[in-house]
């Protein structure tokens, strides 16, 4: 990288000294440009002063309005066309220091105040940032002449970069091997080691049909998904726990096999994105619409005893903002949560404005992860389509829809942890309203408008206790008496009749109990609280049965996924600004809209949140292809075109080759139609994805971090592809697909989380060799030998993985009892299957791992590390009987070269 | 650029030749030599595919620190300063009295609802050393080595739950993602020893700290950066241990097999990523044979367990401190102690200020007055910095939750005002700093946050805390966020 920069530097430096005095003597009007000449000095020298953080002098450089409007000293900073009447220039070439620009550091040189006067003489035009101009179909590179590229080149993606490479005397590498092109493809396409045999006996002739066939293959394998939902789940912060403190379990396993189905199905990315955003929005939606939207209920939850929820609310809220922008849109816009954007011109209320799409959902930090989607048994699933049905006959749509979704969802509920007034009662540990003896607490604020039916969810620890109901105050009038029966804890239902009051008023609830033995003693707990006008159809035929079936549905013990789902009107929240993104202190109301530096309004599309996905996965979205395209290439090459997957704004850094990116991401919203599998297939099938790795020195030298793709980039596999591979090697390795998480051999006392009772419990059978994907993942204890080959702990978005390589990892492979498990098993595998002497055998599970023979220097290795440790006195102690397959000093050496083997560079990257 | 955006670039390009100008002896020189002579020219041209950046390599910070060395002792769940170390006779006139309203308004605490009942000091107050510092007689202990400590009376945070206010005080925010001190400071600095971890974490007191292993994870940093917990039962570094029918001299004939094919693999795609593993797994052969050597305190002599109460037969925190020292003296950057069990609200027997605070200072008082003596008289307390605290303070209320009472004496959660301490380099040592009202109640006189003690810590190691800065989702973090003070009134 330092070389090539400098090289570039060098040359481009000279190139454009060069141009600039050619071009001042020739055409004194050469145009400036703003984002490739002068953005970059304002970012440098001005922006931390005056820009989206600081505005001193009452002068910002970020939006185009504010720089050139009055600053405070009275005068015009730039005057569009009179450079010398500008205040910015004079600041700028100042001899007085207390006025030279920038302030207190070294003066701008020259060259740059030079290229600042000549862009405003030429009316200081602002332009638009690379990635927020809409995406064009440039044109490919003509190459047709050129007898080297025709030789090399496979698809239009080679035009891009062998124009780069050839620009920089580089030739291109030649294919690789075919064993290693199929370990390669099939490494990266589903994640796990190809067939070994795949490409065996296959001529040149025939290897350009066969390849072909072979990525068809491994794009129809149902593990695809898997390794693709592993990719989003990175992103989606996805974890089987709560996080914080007390870090508790959270069911949320069917996102992650709904991820799994999507990417085998190739769901187009629009729709893929338009489900996990807003899928509860959709008019009919289907209990997959709805586990989508499970993306953004990721987001952690505090169970902490003494934590305001509403603080933690608030927090998951802003997580979903940060999340949307970072993973779909490539943008940092967590920045502007507190301040203006530093350096991209995004304005700090815009923030909010976003914020506004995602802070009507009704969660609001329970410990159950309210609101949750109830996954029904067939039987109950039958039961709920008669009750559908009836209600379809005898009831109005509204109201129909209105129970279809209680019964689904229980929602929407008024949570009980947000009653305040408590009087002889509590939050218990801030989750549940409970009463004392003589106990009250209010609700505040609550539509009264047409319920005569309250539905509470509750447990009673005493018989005889009573509530009563009054509006207003305590003392105010009586709305509803209800005697709750003794459930011994257990979690129960009532249905309460109240009597109907027109307007919003604050409930106040009392409860009495004879039978409590102190004033200590609790009395009853409730969850949540349901108003409604009652279950409809009273007097219709089937009315007793389905109101029966309604209270089955609604009792049933169903099994839970979180889920997003909007407020009812009467719910509302108002989005404020935080000012300098404190939530305690609030600012002016906003209403929900997308910010405007994209230059794409959100017309004629509803002004939720559904909305906001239909403007992301707009085909005009400037983004949106973009950064997804850029991330689907750095999980084939590593790093990405442009190297901030994150951040694809004036800080991150220049797209590599910004015009193949574009080509990319046009393709993939025209041609492709947004199908991931259609793009990958045309990113594998280039000559660029399919070169050799080897290295000529001459590469090394001009291009050492191979960003110009003259040769196959050689990757360490990710944590998860190391298990698994080291699993389908040995034979150990569980193809099971779905279902909950697994918990494989993890070592003792990982899990010490306090308050928190739940243990690793090892499952038995296949589920130990599961695909590392279904590891049961604990954000604050995470499963440690995927740690240490640097997994994410998954508590917040990340968008790539810095891969590391320490000796932390050399101790896993050698030591973890999964990898001596699987050496255990790989040594059985080759005495079972690899012929009668060690050769055989070891030549054998080489070309298991690799796919191709095992080298004679590498064999010879191998067979000495096996004749020490065989001679070794523990191993002599047993009888040798070398005719013997299973012989047992045989098998222990095997075991020992078997753990090497295992342990190999060249198995644990990509060749 | 930083200073450290080579590092940071040579993590990237997955280019490092890591830890062989350290390992210089044994397996580690067949690597070096391999690669100075053995392998091809493109190597040897320095043209910036090999470059010397080891993640670890001892670095020199910004300016010279007054430290090299860190032991960060956090008792999680957040000792009573007011039992401790802040003496308010006027508290004691108060107890039983209902707490005036002036002191309720505005404010959140974690559990007390309504009006609480102020609580007096339940431990008796003495003056030690020449210093005249208040310490109890809970901790006899320390009290012997109060002109050694550094107070800082008056610090606040702004969180009141364990695992938000732990969190900030370790990484810099309440939330979760972002790295711990450790992580920071051994990015920072290196380490000097690499055939340990340069970031080691000992827990004691039955569980994590609140906050979990966020408390001493890497967050956005490589994962290299990440705390090593050692543990007190199984493998002290977890997968350190050969399985049982491997001895060493087997391990090293398969790691000597495995980097013989490795070498072949160089030869044939020229990655420097190969040669790094290599030498990973010479360190790693290393780390088996060093951790369980300094891990095991069987072997220190009898008086050194009587001065700490250590026991190797038991997992207590008095062993972690020994090992805190024994680390510190091999060379490990930082060390970070959690002891669990200091939140005593008095809903129970281990959770009240009158039994549990008791004991638990029982349980380390000693062992954490010994760690400074054993660090003084072996030169190393001069070149250390220890750091005592928790994560809050707790209120001069007795806990009251809507007039349930309970059963033992109590505090709730208090972010206003509570007491750390520090000892070793760079500091005036028997000095206290800032002070609180009466009651103990507020921070009146230098104050200080957890920014400030972050910013302070990493400018005694010779770090400006805003420089030391990583690049993440599109900005420069940094550990003090946009906060932090050096406190430059407890600077010697």
């Amino acid at each position: 990288m330092k070389i090539l920069h400098k090289n570039r530097l060098i040359a481009t430096g000279l190139i454009l000294t060069v141009l600039t005095v050619v071009a001042f003597l020739l055409f004194p009007e050469e145009k400036i440009d703003y984002n490739s000449q002068v953005k970059p000095i304002l970012n440098k020298h001005c922006i931390s002063c005056h820009g989206g953080v600081k505005k001193n002098g009452g002068f910002s450089l970020l939006f185009e309005g504010e720089a050139k409007a009055e600053t405070k000293s009275g005068h015009l900073a730039i005057i569009p066309g009179h450079p010398d009447k500008s205040e910015m220039i004079r600041r700028l070439t100042s001899d007085d220091p207390e006025e030279r620009m920038p302030y207190e550091k070294p003066p701008l040189s020259s060259a740059d105040i030079k290229i600042l006067r000549k862009w405003i003489a030429q009316g200081a035009q602002w332009g638009i940032h690379w990635a927020y101009l809409p995406v064009g179909n440039p044109a490919t590179p003509d190459l047709k002449n050129n007898d080297e590229f025709r030789s090399w080149g496979r698809n239009d993606i080679d035009n891009f970069i062998y124009e780069k490479i050839h620009a920089y005397g580089l030739t291109p590498s030649p294919r690789a091997a075919l064993p290693i092109l199929a370990r390669r493809l099939s490494l990266d396409l589903i994640g796990l080691p190809p067939p070994p045999d795949s490409f065996d006996s296959i001529s040149s002739a025939e290897s350009d049909t066969l390849m072909d066939s072979f990525v068809d293959a491994l794009m129809e394998s149902p593990h695809f998904g898997e390794k693709w939902a592993g990719m989003w789940m990175d992103l989606a912060r996805y974890s089987d726990t709560k996080g914080y403190e007390r870090d508790d379990s959270r069911t949320i396993w069917k996102y992650r096999d709904w991820l799994i189905k999507s990417f085998n199905e190739d769901k187009p990315y629009d729709r893929f994105l338009i489900e996990q955003i807003a899928g509860d929005l959709f008019e009919n939606p289907t209990e997959d619409d709805m586990i989508a939207t499970a993306f953004h209920r990721n987001t952690m939850t505090n169970d902490e005893g003494g934590t305001d929820n509403e603080e933690f609310r608030v927090a998951a809220v802003i997580d979903r903002v940060n999340t949307t922008w970072e993973t779909v849109m490539g943008t940092s816009f967590a920045c502007v949560q507190c301040h203006s954007h530093p350096f991209d011109p995004i304005k700090h209320d815009e923030y909010y404005k976003v914020m506004a799409f995602f802070n009507n959902t009704r969660d609001e930090d329970t410990f159950d992860d309210y609101p949750v989607f109830r996954h029904f048994s067939e039987a109950d699933s039958l039961n709920f389509y008669e009750l559908k049905a009836w209600l379809h006959q005898n009831a109005d749509q509204k109201k129909a829809r209105e129970i279809q979704m209680l019964v689904q969802t229980w929602q929407p509920t008024i949570n009980s942890l947000v009653s305040d007034q408590f009087v002889n009662s509590e939050l218990s540990d801030t989750k549940w309203l409970v009463y004392r003896k003589n106990g009250s607490s209010r609700l505040r604020d609550i539509s009264l408008d047409g319920k005569n039916t309250i539905i509470a969810r509750f447990r009673s620890f005493k018989p005889g206790g009573k509530i009563d109901i009054h509006i207003d105050s305590l003392t105010g009038s009586k709305i509803a008496s209800y005697s709750f029966p003794q459930t011994d804890g257990r979690w129960d239902y009532a249905e309460i009749k109240c009597l109907e009051t027109p307007g919003r008023h604050d409930l106040h609830f009392h409860y009495t109990n004879s039978n409590l033995p102190d004033s200590l003693s609790n009395g009853i707990m409730f969850d949540w609280l349901y108003l409604s006008d009652g279950f409809p159809g009273k007097g219709v035929s089937g009315y007793e049965a389905n109101k029966e079936k309604f209270w089955q549905l609604m009792k049933i013990n169903a099994f839970q996924t979180p889920v997003m789902l909007e407020n009812p009107p009467e719910m509302h929240r108002q989005t404020k600004v935080f000012e300098r993104g404190n939530w305690l202190t609030q600012g002016e109301t906003v209403q929900p809209g997308v910010p405007a530096f994209l230059e794409l309004p959100m017309d004629n599309l509803p002004n939720n949140r559904l909305g906001l996905a239909q403007w992301i996965t707009d085909p005009s979205h400037p983004l949106t292809a973009r950064v997804y395209v850029n991330r689907l290439w750095e999980q084939l090459f590593g790093i990405g075109i442009v190297e901030t997957l994150e951040d694809f704004g004036t800080q991150g850094i220049a797209p590599t080759h910004q015009a193949l990116l574009d080509h990319l991401a046009w393709k993939f919203v025209h041609e492709f139609h947004w199908s991931t599998k259609k793009m990958l297939k045309y990113i594998v099938s280039s000559a660029t994805y399919q070169q050799s790795s080897k290295s000529a020195s001459e590469q090394l030298e001009i291009d050492p971090q191979n960003r110009l793709y003259a040769r196959g980039r050689r990757m360490r596999l990710s944590a998860e592809q190391i298990r698994d591979q080291a699993l389908v090697v040995s034979g150990l390795f569980s193809e099971k697909m779905y279902g909950p998480s697994v918990m494989p051999f993890q070592p003792e006392n990982i899990w010490n989380s306090p308050y928190n009772g739940r243990k690793w419990v090892q499952n038995s059978g296949e589920n130990q060799y599961r695909r590392a994907l279904y590891t049961y993942w604990k954000r604050t204890g995470a499963y440690p030998s995927m740690l240490i080959f640097d997994a994410m702990p998954r508590e917040v978005c990340a968008s790539r993985r810095i891969s590391t390589n320490t000796p932390l990892q050399a101790l896993v492979t050698l030591n973890d009892p999964v990898y001596v498990e699987a050496a255990d098993r790989f040594a059985m595998r080759m005495l079972k299957e690899g012929g009668n002497t060690p050769e055989e055998q070891i030549s054998h599970g080489y070309y298991l791992m690799m796919c191709m023979p095992i080298t004679e220097e590498k064999l010879n290795i191998l067979i000495n590390l096996y004749k020490s440790v065989k001679n070794d006195s523990l191993i002599k102690t047993v009888a040798l009987r070398e005719t013997d397959k299973n012989d047992s000093a045989h098998l222990a050496a095997m075991k020992i070269v078997a753990n090497a083997m295992l342990n190999l560079d060249e198995f644990i990257m990509k060749n | 650029m930083d200073f450290h955006s080579d590092i940071i670039r040579a993590l990237h390009q997955q280019t490092r030749r890591q830890f062989l100008k350290q390992g210089s002896l044994g397996l580690g020189a067949l690597a070096l030599t391999f690669l100075n002579g053995g392998c091809s020219d493109s190597s040897s041209k320095g043209n910036g595919i090999i470059t010397d950046q080891n993640p670890f390599a001892p670095k020199p910070p910004h300016f010279p620190g007054r430290v090299k060395n860190v032991i960060y002792i956090h008792m999680a769940g957040a000792p009573s300063q007011l039992e401790l170390f802040e003496y308010k006779p006027e508290l004691l006139k108060l107890d039983g009295q209902l707490c005036p309203p002036s002191l309720m308004e505005g404010k959140r605490f974690a559990f007390i609802r309504g009006i609480p009942k102020m609580l007096g000091p339940q431990a008796i107050f003495n003056q030690h050393g020449e210093s005249r510092a208040w310490i109890s007689n809970l901790l006899p202990h320390l009290s012997t080595i109060a002109d050694e400590l550094t107070f800082l009376k008056a610090v606040h945070t702004d969180q009141f739950n364990h695992a938000p206010a732990q969190l900030l005080m370790h990484t810099g925010t309440p939330r979760l993602g972002r790295p711990s001190l450790g992580s920071w400071v051994t990015y920072g600095l290196g380490t000097e020893n690499s055939n340990l971890p340069g970031f080691v974490v000992l827990t004691s007191g039955g569980n994590n700290p609140d906050a979990g292993k966020s408390v001493w994870g890497n967050g956005f940093l490589p994962s290299v950066y990440q705390g090593v917990h050692c543990r007190s039962d199984g493998d002290p570094v977890l997968f350190i241990n050969n399985p049982s029918d491997i001895d060493q001299e087997k391990r090293k004939s398969t790691i000597d097999a495995i980097n013989d094919i490795n070498r072949l693999t160089y030869q044939e795609f020229k990655d420097a990523e190969t040669l790094t593993r290599i030498s990973q797994y010479e360190l790693a052969y290393n780390m088996q044979i060093t951790v369980p050597e300094v891990m095991n305190i069987a072997d220190e002599p009898e008086y050194i367990h009587s001065m700490y109460g250590s026991n190797p037969h038991e997992s207590i925190f008095a062993n972690n401190a020994l090992l805190a020292r024994k680390l510190v003296e091999r060379g490990v950057r930082f060390v970070q102690l959690f002891d669990w069990g200091w939140d005593t609200h008095g809903t129970s027997e281990d959770g009240s200020i009158d039994i549990g605070l008791v004991n638990k200072c029982r349980q380390t008082d000693k062992a954490v007055t010994a760690l400074i003596l054993d660090l003084k008289q072996r030169g190393l307390l001069d070149e250390t910095l220890v750091i005592w605290g928790g994560e809050f303070g707790r209120t001069p209320m007795q806990e009251n939750r809507e007039g349930k009472v309970n059963p033992f004496k109590g505090r709730d959660h208090h972010a206003e005002a509570f007491t750390m301490w520090m000892a070793g380099g760079g500091l005036k040592k028997g000095f206290s700093y800032g002070e609180t009202d009466e009651i103990g109640y507020s921070a009146m006189e230098g104050k200080v946050d957890p920014f400030d003690i972050q910013a302070t810590i990493l400018h005694l190691l010779g770090f400006d805390h805003e420089r030391l800065t990583y690049p993440f989702q599109g900005r420069n973090f940094r550990l003090t966020d946009v906060g932090g003070r050096v406190i430059k009134e407890i600077l010697a």
